[in-house]
């Protein structure tokens, strides 16, 4: 066994992460339900860090912790639909959560840092998004001290309930303390959705111990304070309330999770409907989803049986596990190739099920999984190109996958001569918005209504390269002959830019102007925070997230930049 | 010549809880400590007493009479586990007794019709430390009139001060002052006595001081108008002033250490010094509840005139009976302290007819032919032989007499 | 409200001359009296107490006694006098002129110091609120009530550094420690331990013995800090704290001497014969002190720890004997030896030395603590009696760290989950175990008189007589 004081930080990923798990193997939390509510109680095990070279102190977490966070999300929505509200409290004595464990940042690379903080903001925005499309309810019980990401968690709550016993206050000490910025949505949170007046957040985030009790209330960082005594009859009352105004159906049955099954191979992995190809010698992925074999389950009930196997969401998890993986465990594939195989009938007769049934809680789930699957692809930094080719089936809700790439390239054949089509349906115009909360067609065309207007009024037809250019929605057509170079150097060309140059580009592109939470998050507050990451200040040294806990001082270069 | 003893400072281990108090606040640095002991520093210490009052357990307080050539040293004390009982010290002969020492006792204690021995209980006392030739030197810590401003008489209390030289007293024990300067035959004065007045734990308990009753001596003997040199050098000292002493001096006017002993004790003036000594030792070892009883006769012209009077007469009856007898009160016949024995005859009595029973007469010589002359009749009205008693109290050390 | 805080504040401090200072205690001291009225010494407003009270500091005017009512008792404010030369001594300050007002950098850091160590104090005073409806004897009912208004004390002096120092925030904390409440679930103190009621006369003799030593060695840390008025007020509290730990040991060794005086007397050491014999078993007394030992070895903190490493570095809180140390104070490549689990075995690893602070702090008292068993070991060795009372291991019943939830047995050895189970009560005070000493005891309340499970002492308080009517009921 290692030893833990002198372990060798873990820079790279020896082995890969893994974002499947389940319950009965969670380190760090525990889920229980009592009715309408279920209870997220978080108890993190020091010992089980996900990476060694470090301990849980103090529920603190890392990435390991939010795969459970997450995991337990997905279970709660799926198969618990009788749940309405989720309480998320601490198992241990006087503190609620302290964020994300100090030392696992000291000691992570760069890269680690990102996608960890990418995931955990995911999962937050996950949370938000179920309470805003679900009726699933979230209550922060901060039941001791909530400090940093522990307080930027709950945040991503649509109520937070403090202790009230003069020690426990809530903080967001990154700055003054690791010299960081509270970066897991915090800081955006307290503005945009929290209203706190600018000059106080000022000083409540240069404020190490945080502020408690009443003027916590006064600066609107938490909505209600409770006695110890009075706590958990507070929060069970807040709870139920919560739960009274949503429509999550409190006697349906859940649909059980099964594990997803990933087959490995030496080129890459693949599922039931996603595929993913890696070609090591071009840095290249490429990832493939396929269209249900069949039209699929027509009737709610059908539908239902079907559970985990009903394709759009067995397709959805897949991606996102895909995406996940990509993400984390290959790191120097900076381009994704993004196709799609199979009957472009069958995914549109799925898709009319779910338009049918959008009012049923499962497909409402559904719906909901897809959604924050393509969303996954909006903030990832890798270049993203959409192939249509041949075969493909681009069509409604898998052409988001291809209007969420940076270029679309579409293979100019006639489709009356095998050649492929584009085929837009009402899922593309408002029911899976994009990260920044619009529809991807509306972003593409910024708004502007008789562009909008003409590809709705596309709405089911086969779009071939002539009509699918003209309404702009494809970067290039080659012709046959041109294509394979067309694409080859296409391909080549983006690979031989600078990574970091092309992930600033995409995410800007990829933004554009007017701007949601989601994006403050994602395009400020991350920025801001990755380029912290990097600095010398922090991470030099002497910097302050590399000495702390060290008892050295951080060093700091003044110069403001 | 330095002294041969020296009073070093020692903490009791067996009490001390090692809170630290003492080395924080020991100006001198003189205080340190292992794991087990906190110990003072011999060569470092100067006995300011400014770790004693914030010592919450008393183990501070604590001193030992040692050879200043050989004090505990820190190991030692380091090793302890008690306190070592106060040794037996094999005292440097300080060249044998100044015979003017020599004359005055013999003088002095005339009266007890020749040698008596000391009480049996009493303890082993340390007599001509310092000689002639290598005095010890103390310094006046405070000289204050006992008597009114109108009394016929000015009776001091003057508190000496020995610092860190050794200088251990029993009560009954005199000290000799060597006044400064030369007499007329450019010869060095003669050594004048002083009983002291405080008990062997200091004027202050666990101070290295005592005091001395002093009488300035305005006219000799036969009433000549003279100026004591001794007397009026010591009544006009100011404190921080330094005074050469030798002694102590004498091995037989002590008190028994037996608690069960009762004290008999007549004086008149200054012959109250060495009765003040007993009463406060014995005052202050009030709470151990000792049987013993203390009756005192004392003898005076006047209130005025009575030295610790105050204090005295604040002490409770049942400590100390105190009968005083004033020969000067205006409008009242004159009383002498034999009249008083004779008023309180049965008690007298009954003292006299217990075997643990000491007296001791201290004063001016013309008391001891009246204090005999009663003695002798309250024997007779209680069927008792004063003669004879009187043997058996020389015999055993219990009858003590200190006039001039 | 207008106090007249020069008189009814002893104090070294120019109290009359600040006005910051006067306005914060206005609003403070008739606070603080309430809540002596609610949460002080059960029933005891309206006795006379043969009280030390400190009235200034110097050696000689800090021990002055007199009978005083616990209300009217005059709690001052007294640092030990400036040191103008005085440097920081530690970390990366070293050398630097010890710091008059609070750095703005350390403010969050040293406030949290002064808060926690000043919410133990009225903590105490109120764990130990009902112990004098059963003193054994006046003496004792006066060093508790002695012990009672100097932890008032040192709650003010902390209150002093919070109001002088750290403005509005400051005076907000000191109202806190007003109004949070030991045992109370709702509104607890701030350390665990300090929400344990104190049930009986041997748990406070523990407790004194015990815990306020380590009261002793956080204060003399923190008598080491760079900030200079936090270190000299808290050099003035040790001569305080001294009184207590005298209280404890004292005590317990006069609990082990009644015991055996009776063990002795009856020739008997069956601990159910001693216990019907009316006195405390030497087992009991081993238990209590496992748990007290235990107990407050945690409170020193975990093993390991980045607070403790900042603490110091920024010259915030020392180590015991800061100065006494021959090493750089700096502490930045060296390390030390804490113990952890590994591979199923306890054993020594070395870890930071500037993160093992703490482990280094509780290792020097676990020394200190031991020297005072061994003189309680006298007592029973004198008496002819074949026990000894042992300090447990440090790993033993740990609750904070790497050790918490480890079962170690009081000799070190790791144990498994049963025969943890089935030897606890043999390892630490029970249940039964308090209620049998629960069951002696009794007030006694006449002077000079001593309960039966407790021998009186050598001598009294300020050389007073053991019989001295040391408390007189108005």
């Amino acid at each position: 066994m290692a030893d833990p004081m002198t372990a060798e930080p873990a820079t790279e990923t020896p082995v890969p992460v893994d974002f499947e798990t389940h319950p009965s193997r969670y380190r760090h939390w525990r889920l229980s339900f009592a009715g309408r509510v279920a209870t997220l109680t978080m108890d993190i095990d020091e010992a089980a860090g996900i990476r060694p070279g470090y301990r849980l102190k103090l529920n603190s977490y890392d990435l390991g912790v939010d795969i459970e966070l997450h995991d337990a999300l997905q279970r709660i929505r799926f198969e618990h639909p009788e749940v309405a509200t989720v309480v998320l409290t601490s198992g241990k004595d006087r503190i609620f959560c302290s964020g994300a464990n100090i030392f696992m940042l000291g000691l992570s690379s760069h890269a680690w840092k990102v996608n960890f903080c990418k995931f955990t903001n995911e999962t937050r925005n996950g949370i938000e998004d179920s309470s805003a499309h679900s009726g699933l309810k979230f209550l922060a019980a901060c039941n001791g001290t909530t400090a940093g990401g522990g307080y930027e968690l709950a945040l991503a709550c649509d109520e937070i309930v403090l202790i009230d016993d003069r020690s426990s206050a809530v903080s967001l000490p990154e700055v003054p303390l690791l010299g960081v910025l509270p970066g897991t949505g915090g800081l955006t949170r307290l503005t945009d959705k929290r209203r706190v007046r600018r000059d106080l957040a000022d000083i409540f985030c240069t404020t190490v111990e945080g502020v408690r009790g009443q003027r916590a209330r006064d600066w609107r960082l938490i909505d209600a304070l409770a006695k110890p005594q009075a706590f958990a009859g507070y929060v069970e009352q807040r709870a139920l309330a919560l739960a009274a105004a949503s429509d999550r159906p409190a006697g349906a049955n859940g649909v059980p999770l099964p594990p997803l099954v990933r087959k490995a191979r030496t080129d890459g992995f693949g599922y039931a409907h996603v595929d993913v190809k890696l070609d090591a010698g071009r840095r290249i992925v490429e990832l493939t989803v396929a269209a249900p074999e069949d039209p699929g389950p027509a009737s709610i009930d059908d539908i239902l049986k079907a559970g985990a196997n009903w394709w759009p969401l067995k397709m959805a998890r897949e991606l996102d596990d895909a995406i996940l993986n990509l993400r984390t465990n290959h790191l120097d594939f900076g381009l994704w190739v993004l196709k799609t195989r199979g009957d472009a009938g069958h995914v549109l007769a799925a898709e009319r099920q779910m338009l049918a049934h959008r009012g049923h809680w499962f497909v409402r789930e559904c719906l909901g999984q897809l959604r924050r699957t393509l969303a996954r692809l909006d903030v990832s930094s890798r270049s993203m190109f959409a192939l249509v080719e041949p075969g493909s089936c681009f069509a409604g809700m898998l052409l988001e996958i291809a209007l969420a790439a940076d270029r679309i390239y579409l293979l100019n054949q006639p489709p009356g001569e095998g050649g492929p089509v584009l085929t837009l349906s009402e899922v593309n115009f408002g029911l899976l918005p994009a990260v920044h909360g619009r529809s991807r067609i509306d972003a593409r065309f910024y708004g502007d209504e008789p562009q909008i207007a003409a590809a709705r009024a596309a709405i089911g037809s086969p779009l071939g390269a002539e009509s699918a250019g003209a309404l702009g929605l494809v970067t290039a057509a080659p012709d046959v002959l041109d294509w394979p170079d067309e694409i080859r150097m296409a391909l080549e060309e983006r690979v031989s830019l600078s990574p970091d140059a092309l992930t600033g580009l995409e995410a800007n592109l990829r933004f554009g102007p007017g701007e949601n939470l989601d994006t403050r998050i994602f395009g400020r507050l991350s920025a801001w925070q990755n380029w912290i990451f990097i600095r010398p200040n922090a991470v030099g040294e002497s910097g302050a997230l590399k000495v702390f806990g060290t008892g050295r001082k951080a060093k700091f270069n003044r110069d403001r930049i | 010549m330095s002294a041969t003893l020296a009073r070093q400072h020692v903490i009791d281990p067996e009490v001390c809880i090692r809170c630290n108090t003492c080395e924080s606040t020991c100006p001198q640095k003189a205080v340190t400590h292992d794991e087990r002991n906190y110990v003072v520093h011999f060569d470092l210490c100067n006995a300011c007493g400014a770790c004693i009052s914030p010592c919450p357990t008393g183990a501070i307080d604590h001193w030992r009479q040692v050879p200043s050539a050989a004090p505990y040293s820190i190991a030692e004390q380091l090793s302890w586990d008690s306190l070592p009982e106060q040794a037996a010290l094999a005292v440097h002969d300080g060249g044998g007794m100044p015979p003017e020492v020599l004359a005055a006792t013999q003088a002095a204690s005339a009266g007890q019709g020749g040698a008596v021995s000391a009480p049996w209980s009493a303890q082993t006392p340390q007599v001509n430390l310092y000689p002639v030739a290598a005095p010890a030197i103390a310094r006046v810590a405070g000289n204050l009139r006992l008597t009114d401003a109108d009394a016929s008489c000015d009776i001091r209390h003057i508190v000496l001060d020995f610092g860190a030289t050794a200088m251990p007293v029993l009560e009954g024990q005199s000290i000799g002052i060597l006044p400064p300067g030369a007499n007329a035959d450019h010869r060095p004065h003669y050594i004048r006595l002083y009983s002291i007045a405080s008990p062997r734990d200091g004027e202050r308990p666990n101070y290295n001081n005592l005091s001395i009753t002093v009488k300035r001596v305005t006219e000799d003997h036969a009433g000549k108008p003279t100026l004591g040199v001794c007397s009026n050098y010591l009544c006009d000292l100011k404190a921080g002033d330094e005074v050469r002493v030798v002694g102590p001096y004498g091995s037989t006017f002590l008190m028994p250490n037996h608690p069960g002993a009762n004290l008999l004790m007549i004086c008149t003036g200054t012959g109250s010094a060495p009765m003040r000594a007993m009463t406060e030792r014995r005052r202050r070892r009030r709470a151990l509840k000792e049987p013993g009883e203390t009756m005192l006769f004392f003898g005076a012209r006047a209130p005025g005139e009575l030295p610790y009077f105050g204090p005295l007469m604040k002490l409770p009856k049942e400590f100390i009976d105190v009968n005083l007898a004033l020969s000067r009160m205006p409008g009242e016949s004159r009383r002498y302290v034999q009249d008083r024995i004779r008023e309180r005859g049965p008690d007298v009595a009954r003292l006299l007819a217990h075997a643990e029973t000491y007296v001791y007469i201290c004063g001016l010589k013309g008391m001891e032919l009246g204090v005999d002359a009663a003695f002798d009749e309250v024997c007779r009205e209680h069927g008792m032989d004063w003669r004879e008693l009187l043997a058996r109290l020389r015999q055993g050390g219990r009858f003590h007499v200190e006039t001039y | 409200m207008n106090i007249s805080t020069g008189d009814k504040i002893p104090n070294n401090v120019d109290l009359a001359g600040d006005k910051v200072l006067q306005r914060a205690l206005e609003q403070w001291q008739p606070e603080f009296l309430n809540w002596w009225a609610d949460m002080g010494p059960e029933g005891s407003r309206t006795n006379d107490v043969y009280l030390r009270t400190a009235v200034s500091v110097e050696p000689s005017g800090w021990a002055h006694f007199d009978y005083v009512k616990m209300p009217d008792y005059r709690w001052g404010i007294f640092l030990t006098p400036i040191d103008g030369g005085r440097k920081v001594n530690f970390g990366d300050h070293k050398g630097e002129a010890a710091w008059q007002d609070v750095p703005g950098e350390h403010r969050a850091n040293l406030r949290r110091i002064i808060v926690t160590q000043g919410d133990t104090e009225p903590a105490s005073v109120e764990q130990q609120r009902h112990l004098g409806l059963t003193c054994p004897s006046l003496y004792d009912l006066r060093n508790l009530f002695q012990v009672n208004v100097e932890e008032g004390r040192h709650l003010w002096a902390m209150v002093y550094l919070l109001h002088r120092y750290f403005g509005r925030d400051g005076r907000e904390e000191a109202e806190a420690l007003l109004q949070r409440r030991s045992g109370d679930p709702d509104n607890p103190r701030i350390l665990g331990a300090f929400n344990e009621r104190t049930p009986d006369w041997l748990a406070f003799f523990m407790f004194t013995y015990f815990t306020d030593r380590d009261g002793k060695f956080q204060l003399c840390a923190l008598a080491e800090s760079g900030f200079d008025p936090l270190a000299r007020t808290t050099r003035f509290m040790l001569t305080e704290e001294a009184h207590h730990m005298f209280v404890g040991e004292s005590g317990v060794g006069r609990v082990i001497q009644r015991t055996c005086e009776v063990m002795a007397q009856h020739k008997t050491d069956d601990p159910a014969r001693v216990r019907a014999l009316g006195v405390i078993d030497l087992p009991t007394i081993q238990r209590y002190l496992n748990f007290h030992f235990s107990v407050t070895i945690d409170l020193f903190g975990a093993d390991v720890s980045s607070n403790a490493a900042t603490f110091y570095s920024s010259g915030l809180k020392g180590r015991f004997e800061e100065t006494r140390h021959g090493d750089d104070h700096l502490l930045r490549d060296a390390t030390y030896p804490v113990l952890q689990v590994l591979d199923g075995h306890l054993q020594v690893v070395q870890a930071p030395a500037l993160n093992a602070l703490n482990e280094k702090l509780r290792d020097d008292y676990i020394k200190d603590s031991i020297a005072g068993v061994s003189r309680w070991n006298r007592i029973i060795q004198k008496a002819g009696i074949a026990f000894e009372l042992t300090v447990p291991h440090k790993a033993f019943n740990r609750k904070i760290g790497p050790l918490a939830g480890v079962k170690i047995a009081p000799d070190g050895r790791l144990v498994s989950q049963e025969e943890w189970a089935a030897r606890e009560s043999g390892w630490l005070a029970s249940e039964s175990d308090r209620e049998f000493v629960a069951s002696l005891m009794g007030r006694i309340a006449t002077p000079g008189a001593y309960a039966n499970w407790i021998a009186p002492p050598a001598v009294g308080i300020n050389k007073q007589p053991v019989n001295f009517d040391y408390v007189r009921f108005g």
